[in-house]
């Protein structure tokens, strides 16, 4: 068992989002109140808050750090419909020997947006200096900075408007030259028939534009996160989806010349992993530095950790398995649940030109009449005095075994009556 | 359920108390979990309820609502369908002795009460919202202290009259302080929490109307609209309301109170709507039919231009996702706590969790959000998850020089890893085998595998052809049976090779097999052992190793498989086709746990040369398998085995492939297989650039592990494990170095005096260059045109000196003691701001940065440390200095 650290950021409202630099020792966090905080690391790991400076007039949704090589650069967006980029600079006129300020200015504000900008990162370095952001309003906007050295000239480059109001997205961070500029946006559009939820949109070199998006089948929920694991060298795409469940997709792009050409999916998507232990919405979700443990959060409001158990070659899948349950407030979630939730592995499923593959049942629970209880379950009978009712949840976590027999009844209860 | 909806309330007033009501009402108690009776209700994982009391003797109830001054019992006020309010408590309490318990308020004509509400200042007023009556007013105010006494006098003199007088007289005592709202409809009322007299009254199906009590003439606002039910004053802002009607929700501004502010529209009809009463302008609400509650995240932002515009962030929430809920109530003092009641009466104490943003850290540390004011993280110290991940792996042994040791086996023994050992011995044994054996043909290959050793890696088709092996048959040395028994032994110089690539140390001289054999003794594995001993038909020798094993284990009382009965059996070999010892055998080799021991068997009793059994043995090693495929295959049938074990190595990511494979381009495909299955970028980047030809390191593939791994290094601030590296990578390709990248020119001449300096130490030879001081005295002016060189910023001294605090001597004896070839110390190296050009030796500069940011040359403000990203990083110089 172990406690968790914490840090007290002292925000005046929601934590929208919390970002690490390149090298993990620089924090921004980003929350309704409107502020961004920035915090250093000290050489005993502790975390000491540099800057703190109201960023927008409305919450901000997200911040990103650019890679250091273009400087110490922010990037946030919010509600107020802008997205801004920060730079770190030194302040003028101490006194010698007195170590400057260091302060951030606001290098530019990206008005394009006529609603609220949801998210906004940079794109891997060896593309240059580009930064992609999404709105409400269902336009993926890729601005560019043709000279590094001047972050206040950003040029909107290319504008992808869709149908679906965009809740986030991510870059490919592949490294490889063989992997053309890649984005993955998603929807927090909560209408089911309004079809895919997740884009993925590629890069054309011939064009020069970004190609029409392939949605991911069987994302039909609304998607709150999404992320790609670092490549590291993996000849396909690993993208974790946070929707009502966590998934895992694997994009292997098809080398296949005629697939190309005719328009059809330019990769096979298949679903790795499928897994439903937050039992409701799953907020976030990050990889860490080798694409090899997903981190998710839910409204269980617990941190769960995934890791990849076994892999079979054959269809690029592996079996993710949830191996760490941690608390909201930094304990470890008492029953190892983690051990026995093992995330379904979903088998063989269509490439997206053919998503014929239904989705599995996603939550057992949800299934039985509200007139009686739930059969066969945790459930204790119900004490019935009059037309009340009550039910005792005996169990610690959800999902209820199927085997368990209901428990005898109990004695009446003992009321008193006035 | 049969038409009674249950209803949950917090009691305002208590922590711990609160009420369900449907036909009933019954009052409970939160205790934590761990104090449960039995007969507790369990309503989440820390908390249960205890059931204190029930009260059933109203019926009817349509509204109830609790008496907001703390007090240690709880009074209810009780809106019935008859439109009586009657004050009732649970068992005796302290509002006993004034009266207030078992008060009814009575309106003169009977209907429905369709909305109760206590003033939350004034506590003794109470306001009651009726149905419609002709000529009869609709909102009641009544002040259940001031006609306390009435009641009871009339209760005293009940005894005469009768029931029906008593009812009348009462409710002529109990006069309403207020009477409003002539033959109107109350849908819904709220008093306002900062405005002690002021009421929000939803009417006629119509109209929201704002009344001052104090003056009751006329209203103070009103406005049109449908959504005048479930009215509700934020607690926090008494200018914000919510109302519903149907599937809409309205939220009104009172100070502008036209229309609503914002209407959010719901799938199905609203049943409820409540604030929160520990968050600022969040709306819980419930529709009917559905297991959720949506909480309504309600913000006022500021555009550009000064407009306001509230939007509204939206959530469901489950708090059981069995049945659907039929109220819900907040928690009047905790931070997001709500209780909920379900069709089927589940109760539900949840606590809503902020949404969690989390981020992971490059150095494998997990960090989220918790709350609005903190963040909680885990770093790998934690070992929050066992196995430890990859990442973390890899960083500790590229802390430990891992793939950088010259030794191979070194490079193992880093790795605390099995198949990674095997791997880099492997290396050890393939390079010490290229190296002696002069390959008479092609080009040399460094690192061999058993496929190009056999000649099998051109085409597979043509692969047999190439391999000519002659049939030997040789008789099984212990038997002494003499009636022939014979094995089949194919031999041929490659095979002999790559027998010897897997390690088997046979053939070469008499004793290397014993030795092979006593070595993996000692190491404690017996049945490997014996099997290599029985494959090469030395069966006296592996009966006695078991013999040996047997002994061992029963010293460690390890008893995995019992070695004396199976050296039994070995010993009672007999080549014989239809003895009952190849019976037995075959019928009991499944129960050997040993894959050894159980290959054993199956090779002594296979027949016609087929010797699947062992071959597909998976719990032997790839090495034993290949080794005893080369000795008992056929030239056609090898070439097939080897080629489907590679396949099948090569699809699952197992690295011991790579004895077959080598350094030929089937290498590469392992290799990245390994890498997708387990993500160790760090070895398969080690092991490619130790053992491929550059050709194939400069392929995009390899180029890609390295810019990754490289890469990782960077994030980890690993600067000498990647410059290590770096170097490592240019050792092994064949290209040209990299080019020179900084030159220091001279000021006058501009010609560069690095590159002089550099032939210079040529022209000398390695000696002169570290002995003679006067030598570097020189180097301080430039070579071409002697003019002297820049100052160090610091000391003044000219550049290309040994510094002034150093001591000339010291630096020689150390620099001669140690084999390095450099310049100068690093310490004393050109290092200048890109920006401003100021410069000096590196260990000044060092030092001075420690203390300042700004450029050390008078009247230059460069800030040269700010510029430069990496000033945070403990930097190296201060090591060395």
């Amino acid at each position: 068992m172990f406690e968790a650290r914490s840090i007290n950021v002292e925000h005046k409202d929601l934590i929208h989002d919390v970002a690490y630099d390149f090298y993990g020792l620089r924090l921004a966090t980003c929350s309704s109140d409107q502020f961004v905080k920035v915090w250093d690391q000290d050489d005993q790991g502790n975390w000491h808050q540099t800057a703190c400076w109201k960023a927008h007039t409305g919450s901000v949704w997200k911040v990103t750090w650019a890679h250091p090589e273009f400087g110490q650069v922010l990037a946030t967006c919010s509600f107020d419909r802008t997205a801004a980029v920060w730079e770190e600079i030194v302040g003028e006129g101490s006194v010698p020997g007195e170590r400057g300020m260091r302060h951030w200015v606001r290098r530019t504000n990206l008005v394009d947006s006529r609603t609220s900008v949801t998210d906004i990162k940079f794109a891997p370095k060896h593309l240059g200096l580009l930064l992609a952001t999404c709105s409400a309003d269902s336009v993926v906007r890729v601005y560019e900075a043709p000279d590094v050295m001047n972050l206040s000239q950003w040029t909107l480059q290319h504008e992808i408007s869709c149908k679906l109001p965009f809740s986030c997205l991510s870059w490919n961070p592949s490294l490889s030259r063989l992997h053309p500029p890649m984005l993955a946006v998603g929807s927090d559009d909560s209408n089911a028939s309004s079809g895919g939820k997740v884009f993925i949109f590629e890069y054309s070199e011939n064009t020069r534009r970004w190609n029409k998006p392939e949605t991911l089948p069987n994302v039909t929920e609304a998607v709150h996160d999404l992320a790609f694991a670092p490549n590291l060298g993996r000849s396909f795409h690993l993208l974790a989806v946070a929707t009502k469940d966590v998934r895992i997709y694997t994009l292997k792009p098809l080398q296949d010349s005629s697939s190309m050409q005719s328009g059809l999916s330019r990769f096979d998507i298949q679903l790795s992993a499928q897994c439903d232990d937050h039992l409701c919405t799953v907020w976030r979700v990050c990889w860490n530095i080798t694409g090899t443990l997903l981190a998710s959060s839910g409204d269980d409001g617990c941190v769960r950790l995934w890791k990849s158990t076994s892999y079979s070659q054959t269809n690029y899948l592996h079996n993710w398995k949830c191996v760490s349950v941690l608390k909201g407030d930094g304990t470890q979630a008492q029953n190892e649940s983690a051990s026995t939730a093992l995330a379904t592995p979903v088998g063989v499923m269509a490439s997206a030109t053919q998503s014929t593959a239904s989705p599995r049942v996603i939550d057992e629970m949800s299934s039985p009449s509200p007139q009686q209880p739930p059969p066969a379950s945790k459930w204790q009978a119900p004490v019935i005095k009059g037309r009340f009712q009550k039910m005792t949840w005996l169990g610690s976590d959800p999902p209820p075994p199927p085997m368990e027999k209901s428990k005898p009844f109990k004695k009446d209860l003992d009321f008193i009556v006035v | 359920m049969n038409g009674v909806k249950l209803e949950v309330q917090w009691s305002p007033v208590h922590v711990d108390k609160f009420i369900t009501w449907g036909t009933e009402i019954f009052l409970y108690e939160i205790i934590p979990q761990k104090d449960a009776l039995s007969t507790s209700i369990t309503v989440s994982d820390t908390t249960a309820a205890n059931l204190l009391a029930s009260n059933s003797s109203h019926h009817y109830v349509k509204c109830v609502d609790i008496y907001p001054q703390a007090e240690p019992d709880l009074l209810l006020a009780i809106g019935q369908a008859n439109g009586k309010v009657v004050l009732t408590t649970f068992g005796p309490t302290t509002f006993d002795s004034r009266g207030l318990p078992g008060k009814e308020l009575t309106p003169r004509h009977a209907r429905q009460c369709n909305a109760i509400a206590w003033n939350p200042f004034d506590t003794n007023l109470i306001v009651a919202g009726l149905d419609k009556y002709r000529a009869e007013h609709s909102i009641l105010v009544w002040d259940v202290f001031k006609c306390s006494h009435h009641v009871i006098e009339t209760k005293g003199s009940s005894f005469t009259s009768s029931s029906q007088q008593q009812s009348s007289s009462v409710s002529e005592l109990a006069r309403p302080v207020y009477e409003l709202g002539m033959s109107e409809i109350v849908n819904s009322l709220a008093w306002f929490n900062f405005q002690p007299r002021s009421i929000i009254v939803g009417m006629n199906n119509k109209h929201l109307r704002m009344i001052d009590l104090r003056d009751t003439s006329r209203t103070v606002c009103s406005t049109p609209t449908k959504a005048v039910y479930g009215l509700a004053v934020d607690p926090h802002n008494d200018c914000q309301l919510a109302s519903y009607y149907e599937n809409q929700i309205s939220i009104w501004d009172t100070r502008n109170f036209e229309k609503p502010v914002l209407t959010v529209t719901q799938g199905k009809p609203v049943t409820k709507v409540l604030w929160c009463p520990t968050r600022h302008s969040l709306l819980g609400s419930l529709v009917r039919d559905s297991c959720g509650v949506y909480l309504h995240d309600i913000r006022h932002t500021i555009m550009s231009n000064d407009e306001v515009e509230p939007s509204v962030l939206e959530r469901c929430i489950q708090p059981c996702a069995s049945s659907n809920i039929t109220s819900f109530s907040w928690h009047p003092s905790n931070e997001n706590r709500m209780l909920t009641i379900s069709l089927t009466g589940t109760i539900k104490d949840y606590v809503v969790f902020e949404r969690i943003t989390l981020n992971s850290s490059p150095n494998s540390a997990i960090l989220w959000s918790y709350g609005r004011r903190s963040l909680r993280y885990v770093t790998d110290k934690d070992s929050y998850i066992t196995p430890e991940d990859i990442s973390v792996k890899i960083k500790r042994r590229a802390l430990n020089g891992y793939g950088l040791k010259a030794e191979f086996s070194e490079n193992g023994d880093i790795s605390e890893d099995v198949v990674l050992k095997r791997v880099w011995k492997w290396l050890t044994v393939s390079q010490s085998l290229s190296e002696d054996s002069n390959s008479s043909r092609g080009p040399i290959c460094k690192y061999p595998g058993v496929r190009h050793v056999l000649r099998m890696d051109g085409n597979f088709q043509n692969g047999a052809a190439s391999l000519k092996s002659e049939l030997n048959t040789i008789p099984w040395a212990d038997l002494c049976n003499g009636n022939g028994s014979m094995a089949k032994i194919y031999k041929s110089e490659d095979r002999d090779k790559a027998v010897l690539l897997c390690g088997w140390k046979v053939d070469r001289e008499p004793n290397a097999l014993t030795s092979f054999l006593s070595q993996l003794e000692s190491e404690g594995s017996f049945s490997r052992a014996a099997a290599i001993a029985v494959f090469n038909l030395k069966l006296r020798l592996a009966v006695s190793i078991l013999n040996r094993g047997a002994a061992a284990q029963e010293k460690t009382a390890s008893i995995t498989s019992n070695l004396n009965i199976v050296a039994m059996a070995v010993s009672g070999f007999s080549d014989d086709k239809s003895s009952m010892w190849r019976e037995l055998c075959l019928t009991s080799r499944s129960q050997l746990v040993d894959p050894y021991l159980r290959a054993m068997f199956a090779f002594l009793t296979a027949d016609d040369d087929n010797f699947d059994n062992v071959l597909n043995e998976n719990g032997v090693a790839v090495e034993d398998r290949v080794a005893f495929a080369c000795m008992f295959l056929s030239d056609a049938k090898l070439n097939e085995y080897i080629h489907q074990l590679m396949m099948n190595l090569i699809a699952e990511g197992d690295l011991a492939g790579i004895l077959l494979t080598g350094n030929s381009n089937d290498s590469v495909l392992l290799l990245q297989s390994y890498l997708e299955a387990t993500g160790d970028i760090q070895s398969v980047c080690v092991i490619a650039i130790r053992m491929f030809p550059s050709e194939v390191i400069e392929g995009t593939t390899v180029q890609m592990w390295i810019t990754s791994y490289c890469m990782l290094l960077d994030s980890w601030h690993l600067w000498n494990q990647r410059a290590q590296f770096d170097i490592l990578l240019s050792m092994c390709t064949a290209s040209e170095k990299p080019p020179q990248q900084v030159f220091i020119s001279c000021n006058f001449c501009g010609k560069s005096i690095s590159a002089q300096m550099q032939g210079h130490s040529k022209g000398r030879g390695s000696y002169v260059r570290l002995g003679a001081s006067s030598q570097k005295l020189k180097m301080s002016s430039c070579p071409h045109c002697r003019k002297p060189l820049p100052r160090c910023a610091i000391c003044l001294v000219n550049m290309g000196t040994p510094s002034g605090l150093q001591n000339n001597n010291n630096t020689n004896s150390s620099g001669r003691g140690g084999c390095n070839n450099k310049l100068a110390e690093f310490s004393s190296w050109f290092t200048w701001c890109q920006s401003c050009r100021h410069g000096g030796h590196a260990a000044h500069m060092a030092h001075w940065f420690r203390e300042h940011s700004e450029c050390p040359v008078t009247a230059c403000t460069c800030r040269c440390l700010s510029l430069d990203a990496a000033s945070k990083v403990p930097s190296i110089l201060s090591h060395q200095v």
